[in-house]
């Protein structure tokens, strides 16, 4: 899974292929990076999520600039079936339901990128530095995460959010205190093994300070691994936030978000169908598509992998 | 869209006492498939009659399972812990009362139980409530005097500690607290009002609950001897019975005297009740009814779909759950929405700098539009609601007066008109301002989804008229701010009454729920005159007259009275009464 | 082994502590219970100010945190104090919700780990097969699915099958809102009938989310190990192909499956709660939203020590069920 066997000092832009580059013509050396990108863009499946993925951000964040209506606007009849103006009808209170599914979209997101970042950010220092210096650092970070994981996140989330405040940001935060752990468990691993290779020793010999080693020596190694689980966080930040808001305990108005939606609208699944499949395909789109690109970078930095030939 | 309906001729008789002429305040007011009562009609009970009700002949019917939001959790729902609608909806057929009150908030004298109430003298006023003689407890013992006075002295609050701190802890005293009690006879309970009160009828309608339990598991013998002097010790005794011991569900604890009896409990999820066989009236209705919580309203409206459930109750509305109601007329099911108890309102805070000027307030009230509001976040469930014009009185009292129609047209033009005529100007940003002070103010309120909504709407509204709302939501809004008049404008919901006397401390001057800080003297004068009453006919034109002169202030601008909604099928009639949930009548139901 | 278990359990005593600390203060500084007495006629501030009071309101958080904890160590797990709930006891409340969820997810886990093992055992020993390819792109789309939106589907479409039923002139099968209350009558055949209708659609819909991440694990795990050298050299001692998938890869491969199972328990919880929100079904979800909208300190804690003893347990469980699938994993 993890490809710790790679080339030692220069990390992935200066490594030296690897010895099972049979699957190449030996003819041109590429750098690990330029086989990691080639081998996902030949992952078929891959590059079309990654359309439906780019399609879904211009979608959020470019089409309420083209679109008519306004997310906000509450000028329209309640309830409208699709038409030619209101391809998916109106709400309730009569927002366009296109226009209030990109604003939805936009949140979403937002929310499960900065969840996503803040996560492995946290997740590589923490883990990095419990796996480098072992000991006290180990054990207080250990005992960090038995602590989140004894305290349920849907009962934090509902207390934060119904007792101080419900921005998306607020949810963004609460879901990144609680997806690091994943990432943190897994570097962790990993940095526990690197450590004990030479090429770290040697960097301790010359007095290389512990945060260049981490930087400098052990993330670039673990590059593979950071990049796949990054990415799995969307997904799961996706779904955790729509869960959430579904429960009432998410995104609070005035900002929304695609579970937020559904919430406001799955009792119309028979009535007005529209206006529960609008926001189901787009977030079934969305973490399928995250999903599926994870897979293909976690093949395409798997020298192991087989499956997908060069 | 209102419809005043043609009604029965029984049902316009028993209407005349009180209310002149009933709305159909039903979704659809369309014939129940099969049935021959419209929603409107099943407003009124069968059993009413001029001079009262009486428990009509029923055809009985197995077990029915009834919906509705919330748990019961208390048998005992005049406690300050556990009082909540919930528990009303299941104790309205196990605690009778002297009145039934009606799907039309309507009183009705309770004969199977009741003989008569009278004013025996104005000054004081002195009233006397006759029980009627062989009503009995489902253990046997009689329901009479006794549990009158048990209902009085511990809501009155008389008994206090030598610290002022109370014995009994009622949700409230309204009433009670201003009258004096006495048992004649095991059927005669006299009052004696320290002060003249109209609202008389609003007694001894709920939790009369039974003295003969407290009696045996205090071991104080006669409850009518207890008194605001008696011994500390026999106080607190009673006092620890009252406020707890009847919370959750003990079978032994719990008789009925009505034409149910509590027999199950699951707490969070149920209360069963079945049919008293010590029931004074005619015995009728489903043999056995489970009055279960779903808190989900679009789950209550499926499972109803699915046959799990024969009746749903939603005090709360919900567009969605009402759209799938709707859609299952074919499938025999009936949908009814009516207005209910409590009202939204916009409350303008006087100590703001902004508000304080008149033709601020008058240019917002004009620019809001309230029916339009309506139509976003009512309408689908209640098809022809419209909005409120009064602070004191519902439509279907007697005595309302739409005062507020005139004043709240939802005409930007005219709201600018108002400012500009006082010598406002619009600036650059399209927003009004005079002497450096912009009109511009925060409507403040709790996360409800629907408060959020209104507000929404409002800004758009009144963006067209140069005036700037913003939005403040927090879900603490109803603690302190609001009690402290911490807010430019308020939305938050009164809980009306067919009684009047309790809006006096809400808009006097200095009233203690004044947060606004209104003060009308015309309007003071008004309810002062109002409440020194002796019964309600003689009450009504001042709470007119202080209503109009509310209006005239623009203080407060009531939005649209929250609908109830209901739905149900393979039964004959069932009404949502605000107060008292859809079982008030369930012993008149019949299966079709 | 057990020296190992009581030092576990140790350990987590301050983590609870902490724990229970913090979400305290959270919730008892996020609101006031009592804040919509002012709407009922007559009450004046002083009434509230009596009733803070008697509820220990008026004392500084810290002192209350402390009351509360006393009393639940001595086994006292206190009352509600939200208005209209009239002073419900935690303890039974919170056992009742938890009954409630718990039977949900029990048969939902059962039958999601039986499904998601077998389908993932054989998708990896036939892999690249058609039944391979169906397993994993449904596995894949199960997977990447909101619970609740399968929750609204699944029970759109069961009353859809009712329905079907009735219109054949048979007896309507599917209950949604949960076990009728006092229970079923009936033969043993018919209780067994109606309490299957009444479980099928939530448990369904619990079981498909959790399956996905079952088989998912199961055939990653199984393919890695019948790709080792100990399977390969099992296969060239000449050992039958169903006692090498059985007694040498399928043991190894329910290890990382097992983990799953148990440090799940938190998302099959968040699971849980949502399906039986669609359900309209009164469990712990229904009890969280409640105490925290009321702010309702001792349900919440109460709530809380429930979920978090559970959680320790599982890891604990965890640990102990690697040690008799792994032998190499000496615990102690």
């Amino acid at each position: 899974m993890a490809n710790i066997n790679l080339a030692p000092e220069g990390g992935v832009v200066n490594s030296a292929p690897q010895s099972d580059s049979h699957e190449f013509d030996a003819t041109k050396t590429r750098t690990q990076g330029q086989l990691v990108l080639r081998r996902f863009l030949r992952h078929r499946l891959a590059m079309v999520s990654f359309g439906v993925f780019v399609f879904l951000i211009l979608f959020a964040f470019i089409g309420p600039l083209i679109w008519t209506y306004d997310f906000e606007d509450v000028s329209s009849k309640a309830y409208q079936p699709m038409s030619g103006t209101h391809p998916l009808g109106t709400t309730q209170v009569g927002k366009d339901m296109l226009a209030l599914l990109m604003r939805g979209t936009g949140y979403s997101l937002q929310i499960a990128l900065i969840v996503a970042a803040l996560a492995t950010a946290i997740g590589v220092i923490f883990g990095a530095l419990a796996g480098y210096l072992r000991g006290f650092v180990d054990t207080a970070l250990m005992r960090l995460v038995d602590l989140l994981l004894i305290i349920p996140q849907i009962a934090v989330a509902a207390i934060v959010v119904k007792g101080f405040s419900g921005s998306w940001y607020v949810v963004a935060l609460v879901l990144a205190a609680f997806a690091w752990m994943q990432i943190a468990r897994i570097t962790r691993g990993e940095t526990l093994s690197l450590s004990q290779r030479e090429f770290i020793e040697a960097a301790r010999a010359c007095g290389a300070t512990t945060p260049r080693i981490i930087f400098k020596h052990l993330v670039p190694n673990m590059i593979g691994s950071i990049t796949v689980n990054a990415t799995l966080a969307i997904a799961t930040a996706v779904l955790t936030e729509a869960a959430l808001s579904f429960l009432g305990l998410g995104v609070q108005p005035p900002d929304t978000s695609l579970g937020v939606i559904v919430l406001e609208n799955y009792g119309q699944f028979l009535n007005r169908p529209w206006l529960f499949w609008g926001p189901f395909i787009v977030l079934v789109s969305l973490s399928l598509a995250v999903n599926f690109i994870g897979d293909g970078l976690r093949d395409a930095f798997d020298p192991r992998q087989t499956k997908v030939r060069a | 869209m209102r419809r005043t309906k043609a009604l029965p001729a029984i049902a316009l008789l028993a209407s005349a006492s009180l209310v002149l002429g009933a709305c159909g305040g039903g979704g659809g007011g369309n014939n129940a498939d099969g049935g021959d009562a419209t929603i409107a009609d099943m407003a009124t009970a069968r059993g009413e009659s001029a001079d009262g009700y009486t428990a009509p002949e029923t055809k009985q019917s197995g077990q029915i399972v009834v919906t509705t939001d919330k748990p019961f959790t208390s048998y005992n729902n005049a406690t300050e812990d556990a009082n909540q609608s919930y528990n009303t909806f299941a104790l309205v057929l196990v605690q009778p009362g002297a009145h039934i009150l009606n799907g039309n908030n309507k009183f009705s004298l309770n004969k199977d139980v009741m003989e008569s109430i009278e004013v025996t003298s104005k000054s004081p006023q002195v009233v006397t409530w006759k029980l009627k003689k062989g009503v009995s407890w489902s253990d046997g013992e009689a329901w009479d005097c006794d549990d009158f006075y048990m209902a009085w002295f511990t809501q009155s609050n008389a008994a206090k500690k030598a610290d002022k701190g109370k014995y009994f802890k009622p949700a409230g005293t309204t009433g009670y607290d201003l009258m004096t009690g006495e048992c004649k006879d095991d059927q005669t309970f006299v009052g004696t009002f320290a002060e003249p009160y109209p609202d008389y009828i609003g007694l001894f309608n709920n939790d009369v609950l039974p003295a003969h339990i407290v009696e045996k598991q205090t071991g104080f013998a006669d409850i009518t001897k207890l008194t605001k002097d008696s011994p500390p010790a026999d106080l607190q005794k009673v006092a620890d019975f009252w406020n707890e011991k009847w919370n959750g569900f003990t079978k032994e604890l719990m008789p009925g005297a009505g034409p149910y009896v509590l027999t199950g409990f699951e707490p969070n999820q149920s209360v069963t009740l079945e049919r008293n066989p010590k029931w004074a009236g005619k015995p009728g209705g489903p043999e056995k009814i489970v009055l279960k919580a779903v808190s989900d309203p679009v789950a209550q409206a499926q499972a109803l779909e699915n046959g799990e459930v024969a009746v749903n109750s939603m005090a709360q509305p919900d567009a969605n759950a009402a759209t799938k109601l709707k859609s299952l007329k074919p499938q025999g099911i009936t949908f009814g929405a009516g207005p209910g108890l409590s009202f939204e309102h916009l409350d303008l805070q006087f100590k703001n700098p902004v508000l304080a000027k008149e033709e601020v307030r008058k240019a917002f009230f004009m620019c809001v539009k309230r029916q339009d509001i309506i139509d976003k976040l009512i309408t689908e469930v209640q098809s022809d609601a419209k909005p409120l014009g009064s602070l004191i009185f519902f439509p279907k009292d007697e005595g309302y007066k739409d005062v507020y129609g005139d004043k709240a047209k939802g005409d930007p033009a005219a709201a600018k008109k108002i400012l500009g005529d006082a010598g406002w100007t619009q600036g650059a940003d399209g927003v009004f301002a005079k002497d450096g002070v912009r009109a511009s103010f925060r409507i403040s309120h709790t996360d409800i989804p629907r408060r959020k909504q209104t507000v929404e709407l409002i800004q758009g509204q009144c963006k067209e008229a140069g005036i700037e709302v913003k939005d403040d939501t927090d879900p603490n809004f109803l603690d302190e701010r609001v009690s402290a008049g911490d807010y430019d404008v308020a939305l938050f919901a009164w809980s009306g009454s067919p009684l009047k006397s309790e809006k006096k401390s809400i808009y006097e001057t200095g009233g203690g729920q004044n947060w606004q800080n209104l003060s009308v003297p015309a309007a003071d004068e008004a309810f002062k005159s109002g409440v020194s009453q002796t019964s309600i006919s003689d009450s009504l034109k001042y709470f007119q007259k202080a209503d109009e002169e509310i209006a005239n202030a623009y203080g407060s601008l009531p939005l649209f009275q929250m609908p109830n909604m209901w739905a149900f099928k393979g039964l004959d009639r069932v009404y949502f009464q605000s107060y008292y949930g859809a079982l008030w009548n369930a012993n008149e139901w019949q299966t079709k | 082994m057990i020296r190992y278990i009581i030092r576990r359990l140790l350990i987590s005593i301050p983590i609870l502590l902490i724990g229970s600390f913090a979400c305290y203060v959270l919730v008892a500084s996020a609101g006031n219970p009592l804040a919509e007495m002012r709407f009922r006629p007559g009450v004046t501030e002083a009434d509230i100010k009596a009733a803070e009071i008697s509820l220990g309101l008026d004392k500084p958080v810290f002192v209350r945190y402390w009351n509360w904890l006393t009393d639940f160590l001595s086994g006292d797990w206190g009352q509600s104090i939200a208005l209209g709930q009239a002073k419900t006891a935690v303890f039974p409340a919170v056992t009742d919700a938890l009954w409630t969820t718990g039977r949900l997810v029990i048969g939902a886990e059962l039958l999601a780990l039986t499904l998601g093992v077998s389908v993932g055992v054989l998708a990896a020993v036939r892999q690249y097969s058609i039944f391979d390819y169906l397993a994993t792109s449904t596995a894949f789309l199960m997977f990447s699915m909101p619970i609740f939106c399968v929750a609204v589907i699944v029970k759109n479409y069961g009353i859809q099958f009712n329905n079907v039923l009735e219109s054949m002139g048979l007896e309507r099968w599917l209950t949604t809102a949960g076990p009728r209350p006092g229970g079923f009558s009936g033969s043993f055949g018919e209780v067994i009938f109606k309490y299957t209708g009444t479980f099928l659609l939530p448990t369904v819909a619990l079981m498909l989310i959790s399956f996905a991440a079952y088989s998912r694990f199961e055939r990653a795990s199984m393919l890695e190990i019948l790709h080792s050298d100990f399977v390969r050299t099992a296969r060239a001692k000449g050992i039958s192909q169903s006692r090498v998938i059985f007694r040498h890869a399928f043991r190894n491969a329910l290890i990382p499956v097992a983990t799953l199972f148990s440090l799940n328990f938190g998302g099959v919880l968040s699971g849980a709660i949502i399906t039986e929100t669609v359900f309209g079904w009164a469990g712990m979800g229904t009890l969280l939203v409640n105490s925290v909208r009321q702010f309702d300190p001792p349900m919440l804690m109460g709530w809380l020590a429930v979920t978090a003893t559970l959680i320790v347990l599982f890891n604990l469980v965890a640990d102990v069920v690697y040690g008799i699938l792994d032998p190499r994993i000496r615990l102690g």
